[in-house]
């Protein structure tokens, strides 16, 4: 596993007088995000409100990262206290723009000054005056796991139309309650020719996110598919469409469409991008477990982040107590557990009690 | 090699869990790869860590233990003993 990103992320804990400082090298996506998280809600629950963060190191964060950091930084905000982020890379400090994670963290350079804030959120504002669909980041960051799912979807999107050539508008199309709705849209006019779509009841489109694979048309002058849809295309001086299909589990659950006024748009290099984004946005459908009600999801990952917890602090103690690595310690533990024939969890939560004999349990 | 299941992917298939509900278990035990690398695992296209392995193992061995079943599935050091 030589390419893992977590053997790329190291995190470090100082404290400078009473206040926790915390370093973070490499790359935060949903899996190193998680230790991360976990050390901050630690912190939260030692009673540190004012937390800060050197991001120097970041090497790059994904959409799914930023979801994790989010629900710390509400965590966070929702106890009056101020998560303070430093050196934030220029590229990372625009994806904390367009997700509204900027709205949450307070901006720092060497010390948290109010002025240096004014300055930092003046620049994240500087080039995303035309991504109207981003109106509003504080409510895009909402508790609920629905509105932090779109909120990475319209990264995506807003991602994906920056980057592919040619590309005039990017959407994502997805099917919710049993009917189809655009959930991200890169400006207004991609949103009409998605609502065309759904309302004539054929495209790209729909095609896509029914039979699960690429529908490119890259003349809509000469296409013979969707007879209805396509005038009222051509109408708005749309000429290439691609839609990807969006998978989870093998089911297509919507579509990443993109237009373009251009006829023959997308080549080979295109495709593939946009084969990599309809990836990226298909894995953050994936992550957010679909066959379970966001309330499920939620206890879910709250409930697994717990245990996470106790299990971490357990090998912490056992480091501590036997002078054992991180690996030998966390083993001890699943072959003690095995030996008195209970969960690692359990175990867990005897070892952690163990700290405090007049709370323990039984 | 390719032909051989490997056990955990045997065990898992016993236990018709799936490889989300898989990487669910071992994540709320302090996993840190991600479902991808973990499915790779099962199918042999990546080899764990020792550590990975082993909470795999006990991933598997717990839901065998709510069905009241034993813990089939050895750690690495029970293999090397």
């Amino acid at each position: 596993m030589s390419d893992n990103s977590v053997d790329m992320f190291t995190m470090g804990l100082a404290f400078v007088g009473d206040q926790p400082l915390v370093t973070v090298v490499g790359d935060i996506d949903l899996v190193t995000a998680s230790s991360f998280a976990g050390v901050l809600n630690g912190l939260l629950n030692d009673g540190y409100h004012t937390i800060v963060a050197d991001l120097a190191g970041l090497t790059f964060v994904d959409a799914r990262g930023l979801n994790v950091l989010a629900e710390v930084a509400t965590r966070i905000a929702g106890v009056g206290g101020t998560l303070t982020v430093h050196s934030v890379p220029a590229f990372t400090r625009r994806m904390f723009g367009i997700t509204g994670l900027s709205e949450l963290v307070v901006f720092g350079t060497s010390a948290a000054r109010p002025e240096d804030r004014a300055a930092d959120d003046q620049q994240l504002r500087v080039g995303e005056t035309d991504t109207t669909a981003l109106a509003g980041p504080q409510r895009a960051l909402a508790r609920s796991s629905t509105e932090l799912i779109d909120a990475a979807l319209r990264l995506v999107t807003t991602l994906a139309d920056a980057t592919v050539e040619n590309a005039d508008g990017v959407s994502v199309t997805l099917e919710r309650h049993g009917r189809l709705m655009t959930v991200a849209a890169s400006n207004d006019e991609v949103l009409t020719m998605d609502r065309h779509q759904y309302e004539t009841g054929e495209g790209p489109c729909l095609d896509a996110k029914a039979l699960g694979r690429n529908f490119y048309t890259e003349s809509l002058a000469e296409e013979t598919r969707w007879p209805r849809f396509v005038p009222l295309a051509l109408d708005q001086g749309i000429h290439s469409i691609l839609s990807s299909p969006l998978m989870t589990r093998d089911r297509p659950q919507g579509a990443l469409n993109m237009y373009s006024s251009a006829t023959r748009a997308f080549g080979t290099r295109q495709q593939e991008l946009a084969a990599l984004f309809a990836k990226q946005a298909s894995e953050i459908l994936t992550t957010s477990a679909p066959d379970l009600t966001d309330d499920e999801s939620n206890q879910r990952f709250g409930a697994s982040l717990a245990a996470r917890q106790t299990i971490h602090q357990a090998q912490g103690v056992l480091m501590a107590r036997r002078h054992l690595t991180a690996d030998a310690a966390i083993r001890s533990i699943f072959h003690e557990a095995r030996e008195v024939g209970i969960t690692v969890l359990a175990h867990a939560i005897d070892i952690v009690a163990s700290l405090h004999p007049d709370d323990r349990r039984s | 090699m390719g032909d051989i299941i490997d056990p955990l992917e045997k065990a898992r298939r016993g236990l018709s869990l799936s490889v989300s509900d898989l990487w669910w278990r071992y994540f709320a035990i302090g996993g840190m790869s991600s479902e991808l690398e973990i499915e790779a695992i099962l199918y042999q296209a990546l080899v764990p860590t020792d550590t990975d392995h082993d909470m795999l193992a006990v991933a598997l061995n717990e839901r065998f233990s709510e069905l009241g079943g034993d813990h089939p599935v050895p750690y690495t050091d029970d293999q090397v003993s």
